[in-house]
């Protein structure tokens, strides 16, 4: 397959956090790389407080005060980021996006681009039900309280949408949401991806949404890249931690075994471990992996792995 | 699985339970009337559509709504609804919610570390701010947080970090019935699994009743005794957690059901060779 030109390509993304008094900045996010391709969703996936929001809010020059990006860089096609219209946010909390004291309906049309706001009207009842709304008219009247959860989230996913942007960025836009109207949202999104090439960049802990829609994956952990590639690895995945989320699966068949997670837990920010992040917590962890960082190593098809165990052979060696 | 006493005594008793938002002359009916009983010691789940009305029904059962709920709900035989003041007070400090909202419950201007040790001396758990500050740093470690996080405001955590100290902040409280409305909706299944073997742990050991509101319908299998699935305000189909997800008998339930993502059917569709 050939990619078209990126969208928006990420390079090396270095992001540091100086807390208020502190002496030396700490790493938040190291070495992250990607593109966004028109017509493509790129699935980010990682443990809670590993750097997805963070990593997110970078690309639309949002970082939360007290971080910066230190090194790498964020080139666009022209006009992406500067327009504000070009790049839109489905913010993972709905407090972030929707302001309670404006109607939900209000503040979708401020969203959408001059051209649209004619006929805003219409357009603001298309956009509702395309969300999945039934009762378009008064999810417009209301205000952000007087919606349920799963209804702010699809309001917002509305409201990103009426800009018609290029980039949609949602930081997890369907976790209040019952299967089925969450399977409405993921089939709109790959309609609008092919029919409107949106490039979109998924941020999610569910693997199984991932599987559905994604068409490629990077998996995060502490920070930085562990596991990259065409969605389709997650039938056999390398890293040791993308292994150990799969078996965390919950699973809905009656013979299922108990819930268990991966031991152990995500290092706190300026505490990571030397070496591979996610030596202290892995089965196959080898003295060498406590010291040096695991650099991402290249298989086949695009698929990248950064583990000292379970790393591609080197170019020489490789295509068996 | 050994679901706990079927046959305990009942806690929680909702009896045509209806919720009606009014607003400059419309009427929204959010809850139209839902019946059921909760034994001591259980875990209900309780699953359906977005809008379907779990949020506000949660809220109609602990008293929070008291200009929109009607019906009874007899907490140990007495009425929320229409119980005088000082019964309130006590079944505030058994019954506890965990809001759907991180953010929007937790107050900005407080940090992690404060905002439990401030329920902590609330609830009668610490008696001095320095047990409270202690306390407090070991229930951030119970929900995967190490003391680091103790001095963080909401806006400075992640969202699963957010939801973790939510959680924290209504279990710390001792209380003995706990509703929890999507409290694990943004952790990936790692941390998830944690947080709801904590969740059961105590269900086991300090006997705590929960009622669980999710839409993963792979946790509830996990998680729930008994399951209630709701749809438009309804109630339509509960009983036995098994008997639902394994044999569903309303359509609603089985829509929800077979729509449920699953990782190795979806790859073996797509990517069939
Ligand atoms: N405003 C902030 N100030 C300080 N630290 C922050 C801030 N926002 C996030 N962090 C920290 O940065 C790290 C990465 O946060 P981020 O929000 O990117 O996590 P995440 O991967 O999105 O997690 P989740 O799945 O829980 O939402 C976390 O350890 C978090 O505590
Ligand atoms: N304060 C309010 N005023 C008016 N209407 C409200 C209010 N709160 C909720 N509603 C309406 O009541 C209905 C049920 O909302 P509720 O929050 O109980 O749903 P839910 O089942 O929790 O949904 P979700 O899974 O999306 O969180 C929705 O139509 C919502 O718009
Ligand atoms: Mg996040
Ligand atoms: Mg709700």
């Amino acid at each position: 397959m050939t990619a078209p030109a990126p969208v928006l390509s990420a390079r090396d993304l270095r992001i540091v956090y100086r807390a208020p008094g502190a002496a030396a900045p700490v790493p938040v996010v190291e070495d992250v790389s990607f593109d966004l391709h028109p017509g493509r969703m790129l699935a980010l996936v990682g443990e809670s407080g590993c750097g997805k929001s963070v990593t997110a809010a970078a690309l639309g020059g949002l970082l939360p005060r007290g971080m910066e990006l230190a090194s790498g860089r964020i080139d666009a096609a022209p006009g992406v980021l500067r327009a504000g219209r070009g790049l839109a946010y489905v913010f993972q909390d709905p407090g972030e996006c929707l302001d309670p004291v404006f109607r939900v309906g209000r503040q979708i049309v401020e969203a959408m681009p001059p051209a649209d706001r004619r006929h805003s009207a219409d357009r603001l009842r298309a956009l509702l039900v395309q969300v999945g709304f039934h009762d378009p008219d008064r999810v417009a009247r209301s205000y952000p309280h007087q919606l349920s959860g799963g209804m702010q989230q699809r309001a917002m996913l509305a409201m990103a949408l009426a800009g018609r942007p290029r980039i949609l960025v949602a930081d997890e836009p369907t976790t209040a949401l019952d299967v089925t109207v969450q399977a409405r949202l993921l089939r709109l999104l790959a309609d609008l991806q092919r029919s409107g090439n949106l490039a979109v960049l998924l941020i999610t802990h569910n693997l199984g949404v991932v599987a559905e829609v994604a068409d490629d994956l990077l998996v995060m952990y502490a920070g930085r890249a562990v596991e990259s590639g065409p969605v389709s690895l997650l039938s056999s995945p390398r890293h040791p931690y993308v292994e150990g989320l799969l078996r965390a699966l919950p699973r809905l068949a009656p013979d299922a075994p108990p819930l268990e997670g991966i031991p152990g837990q995500v290092p706190a920010l300026g505490r990571r471990p030397a070496g591979c992040p996610f030596h202290p917590r892995c089965p196959l962890a080898r003295p060498g992996c406590a010291t040096a960082v695991p650099h991402p190593t290249r298989g086949p098809a695009g698929h990248t792995v950064a583990c000292h165990v379970r790393a591609f052979p080197s170019p020489s060696e490789s295509t068996p | 699985m050994t679901a706990p006493a079927a046959d305990s005594p009942v806690l929680l008793r909702a009896e045509d339970v209806r919720v009606v938002y009014r607003r400059a002359g419309r009427r929204t009916e959010a809850v139209k009337g839902v019946t059921f009983d909760l034994r001591e010691g259980r875990c209900l789940g309780i699953v359906g559509e977005s809008g379907s009305g779990k949020s506000s029904l949660a809220r109609a059962l602990l008293g929070l709504e008291p200009d929109a709920a009607t019906g009874r709900v007899l907490f140990r035989g007495r009425d929320v609804l229409t119980m005088d003041r000082d019964a309130r007070a006590a079944f505030r400090r058994e019954a506890q919610m965990v809001f759907q909202d991180p953010l929007g419950s937790l107050n900005p201007r407080m940090r992690a570390g404060d905002a439990l040790a401030e329920v902590l001396l609330v609830h009668g758990r610490a008696r001095t701010r320095r047990e409270a500050a202690e306390q407090a740093s070991e229930w951030l470690s119970v929900v995967g947080l190490d003391a680091d996080y103790a001095p963080r405001y909401p806006h400075e955590l992640s969202g699963g970090q957010r939801q973790r100290v939510n959680l924290a902040r209504s279990l710390c409280t001792g209380a003995t019935f706990l509703i929890a409305d999507e409290p694990v909706s943004a952790l990936d299944v790692s941390v998830q699994a944690r947080i709801l073997n904590l969740m059961k742990d105590l269900q086991r050991t300090r006997g705590i009743t929960w009622i669980l509101i999710g839409h993963d319908l792979a946790v509830m299998r996990a998680m729930a005794d008994d399951l209630l699935v709701m749809q438009s305000g309804g109630c339509v189909e509960s009983g036995p957690a098994s008997a639902v997800l394994f044999a569903p008998r309303h359509p609603y339930t089985r829509t929800l059901l077979s729509s449920v993502p699953d990782v190795p059917s979806s790859l073996s569709r797509r990517f069939a060779t």
